[in-house]
């Protein structure tokens, strides 16, 4: 349940997930600023969290617009940058992709220069994944469960590695299991994260296979829900099992990842959490990237904003980004971006003809809605550094260049309230992707969250301790896999698709099911080789399982890397 | 001050509960930022789990035996430390620690990797229980501590450990019989 009064937070906290994790800033040293846990009296701080302060001041910041010319990028004034990208884009549409995980004073403030503007059109960013998840949520009418609520639940059900979302989310798992060793922990994650080894039950399911698993569950457990036939290579036996070993629950928590390249059911697999989660008393916990991703989704009513699969299909307008790497999330390549606002060098500022600076998320104050229910204001942790632009702004300046007069003050955000949203259509043969991966030669490639990166790493991989563990990348394969490719723990293979591929140190995972590769989700290049799709039923952007090839990589390069 | 005469003993270690690690490596994280990028937390794959592993700060320290260069001392709160000027990066104390907790380079594992243009190479990184923050705050509790989100690393006596269920494994013994056992 929202609170209609929002709190003002004294404490600088981390937004890159639902946690919110306290942070005190140090510095700056001779090293810069620094993030550290606090001194008594936290919670925990992620690799995430504890990479913002560096975050705020690194050396690869980007500080001034600059325009490529020639192959090379030229630094030119803020002012002119605008007025240049308002020529280049000449009778076009521009469409503007602001990132969704900002507070929601930017996001209010974008869509009023964007009503203003009719020429412009504003698409909210988020995961696709996750913005499908919290429609169903919401459209279940469960309730929302913080970190701290978690240990007042008496079973646990986590679908995708919930545990490397949020890995603050563990916590009150982990105190209910120790005053009640009972307590059952349901896990279905093809991807086998770090959640499934602590399960007491896993479900074993084919990627792209969640829902049916979940639906299976929910029959077994005796909530009201319509059968969907099982794919082959899921357990229906392990789904029943965990399904009545949840059925005595007074109190049922489902966290819930969605990660990407897993599939189009999310919208019904939220509906359905939610659905089982209300009936037994609990509610959901869902762990997305960034902490707004909620508030984005409700306020979307309040926003003139097109959605992302008709922003994609605008193929002739002129794209600019803000706040967020659209190309590297999605893994789009070869598509030409007039500009990027950013903070850091990504794949949608390789790809832009100007780049404007833009503000963090922390560098911004405002308005967030913490694990579904704490409507809090929080405070920035710092200003943006001189010269960079709050997010909003960037949008603004370019309009004001085209001759669009500011717009009234934005309204209040006021109370972010439940979104009457209506229920998902489940379909009755939901996993076309887990019988696509079970038709076609294994291994198919799935993308597995880390507790080092928020989404596809356009923040987080440019700290230091990021770039120290994060190259290579690390692959985990099943050892059943592994022998038949004749590779052993921290080989280098190449995972390849089609013209795409990826050199990383092979890691063992015996809690893989074989079949199954899992990458990082925020290595842009494997984003790349899940194939992006649109639903035709839902217009929801889609990112599947793809099947890859993986060859040991032998040469000394590649060993020695 | 610094003084080898006295062997005090500190009263409080960092503890794992292993049924809470989740893996996230915020220990590891937290100890890079606040070491100057040299982490004294490595890693060790144990069967399905991958577990920080954090000096034990023994009480009859085979590091400090070992180091030629006496860089190596159990400072007067009971903390083993390395003297940052007199370390020549030699390594000895990463071949006598029984534990593997000081380590170079532990195969593949991200904990001891350290940035190029560091000190690298000429230095051994060592745990010292985070003292900056012990001394701001006598609450305060390591950063390696303090960053993990599930619980796991505790900041415990051994008294408060046993209390809570937990079980030190092979500190005491080791400790005192580490030559025996040797």
């Amino acid at each position: 349940m929202c609170s209609d009064t929002p709190k003002q937070e004294p404490r600088s906290r981390c937004t890159l997930c639902p946690a919110g994790c306290e942070l005190r800033i140090g510095g700056p040293g001779a090293g810069g600023y620094q993030s550290e846990p606090p001194m008594v009296g936290g919670a925990g701080l992620c690799p995430r969290g504890l990479a913002i302060g560096e975050l705020l001041d690194a050396p690869g910041r980007i500080r001034w617009a600059t325009r490529r010319l020639d192959g090379r990028r030229h630094e030119i004034g803020l002012a002119e940058a605008a007025r240049a990208i308002v020529a280049a884009a000449g009778d076009r549409d521009l469409v503007f992709f602001l990132d969704g995980a900002l507070p929601c004073e930017q996001l209010l403030a974008a869509d009023a220069w964007c009503r203003a503007w009719p020429r412009a059109k504003l698409c909210v960013v988020l995961e696709p994944a996750e913005r499908e998840l919290l429609l169903g949520t919401e459209a279940s009418g469960a309730a929302y469960l913080s970190d701290a609520d978690l240990a007042g639940c008496d079973g646990f059900l986590i679908v995708g590695d919930a545990f490397a979302a949020n890995p603050a989310c563990s916590r009150g798992v982990f105190d209910r299991r120790a005053a009640d060793a009972r307590a059952a922990i349901i896990v279905i994650d093809p991807g086998g994260g770090s959640a499934a080894k602590f399960a007491t039950c896993r479900v074993a399911a084919p990627p792209g296979a969640e829902l049916a698993a979940i639906a299976e569950l929910a029959r077994a457990a005796g909530v009201d829900c319509p059968p969907i036939a099982p794919p082959d290579g899921m357990d229906v036996r392990s789904a029943r099992s965990a399904g009545l070993a949840l059925a005595g629950c007074k109190r049922l928590a489902i966290i819930l990842a969605a990660e990407y390249g897993r599939g189009g059911d999310w919208r019904q697999i939220g509906y359905l959490a939610g659905r089982l989660a209300g009936s037994l008393g609990g509610g959901v916990a869902c762990q997305t990237t960034g902490a707004n991703a909620l508030a984005a989704v409700r306020l979307g009513p309040r926003l003139a904003a097109i959605n992302l699969a008709d922003a994609l299909a605008r193929q002739d307008a002129a794209w600019v980004t803000v706040g967020c790497d659209l190309l590297g999330m999605l893994g789009i390549r070869g598509r030409e971006i007039l500009a990027a606002g950013a903070a850091f060098a990504n794949r949608s500022t390789e790809a832009a003809e100007f780049v404007m600076p833009a503000a963090i998320a922390m560098e911004l104050g405002g308005m967030y809605l913490l694990g579904g229910q704490r409507q809090v204001c929080l405070e920035a942790v710092l200003p943006p550094p001189a010269g960079v632009l709050e997010p909003a702004d960037v949008i603004g300046s370019i309009a004001r260049a085209a001759g669009v007069e500011a717009p009234g003050p934005t309204t209040a955000v006021g109370a972010l309230s439940r979104l009457a949203a209506a229920a998902p259509s489940i379909p009755a043969g939901c996993a076309a992707a887990a019988a696509a991966a079970a038709a076609a030669a294994p291994p198919v490639l799935m993308l597995g969250r880390q507790a080092a990166d928020a989404g596809c790493g356009e923040l987080t991989a440019h700290a230091s301790w990021q770039l120290a563990v994060g190259s290579p990348p690390s692959v985990r394969l099943a050892a059943a896999d592994a022998r038949r490719i004749g590779v052993k723990d921290l080989d280098m293979v190449e995972v390849r698709t089609g013209e795409l591929s990826v050199r990383a140190r092979v890691r063992i995972d015996h809690a893989l099911d074989a079949g199954a590769v899992v990458l990082p989700e925020a290595l842009r290049e494997a984003r790349a080789m899940c194939p992006l799709q649109v639903s035709p039923a839902t217009e929801a952007v889609v990112a599947s399982p793809g099947t890859v090839n993986i060859e040991a990589a032998n040469d000394y390069a590649s060993q020695t890397a | 001050m610094i003084t080898q005469a006295r062997q005090p003993e500190i009263d409080k270690r960092v503890v794992i509960d292993v049924d809470r690690c989740v893996e996230c490596q915020s220990c590891a994280a937290a100890c890079f930022a606040g070491h100057a990028r040299m982490p004294a937390v490595s890693f060790a794959r144990a069967g399905w789990a991958l577990l920080p592993l954090i000096c034990r700060q023994c009480k009859a320290p085979a590091c400090v035996d070992a180091c030629p260069a006496e860089a190596m001392v159990r400072d007067e709160a009971g903390i083993v430390r390395r003297r940052l000027f007199r370390c020549v990066g030699c390594g000895s104390c990463a071949q006598a620690c029984p534990f593997g907790v000081i380590s170079d380079s532990l195969a593949g594992t991200p904990g001891t990797i350290k940035s190029p243009g560091e000190l690298s190479g000429h230095q051994i990184s060592k745990c010292d229980l985070c003292a900056d923050r012990l001394a701001a705050d006598a609450k305060a509790v390591p950063r390696c501590v303090a960053a993990c989100p599930s619980g796991a690393l505790r900041f415990v006596d051994e008294h408060q450990a046993e209390a809570d269920g937990l079980l030190i494994i092979g500190g005491r013994s080791a400790a005192d019989h580490l030559y025996k056992r040797r």
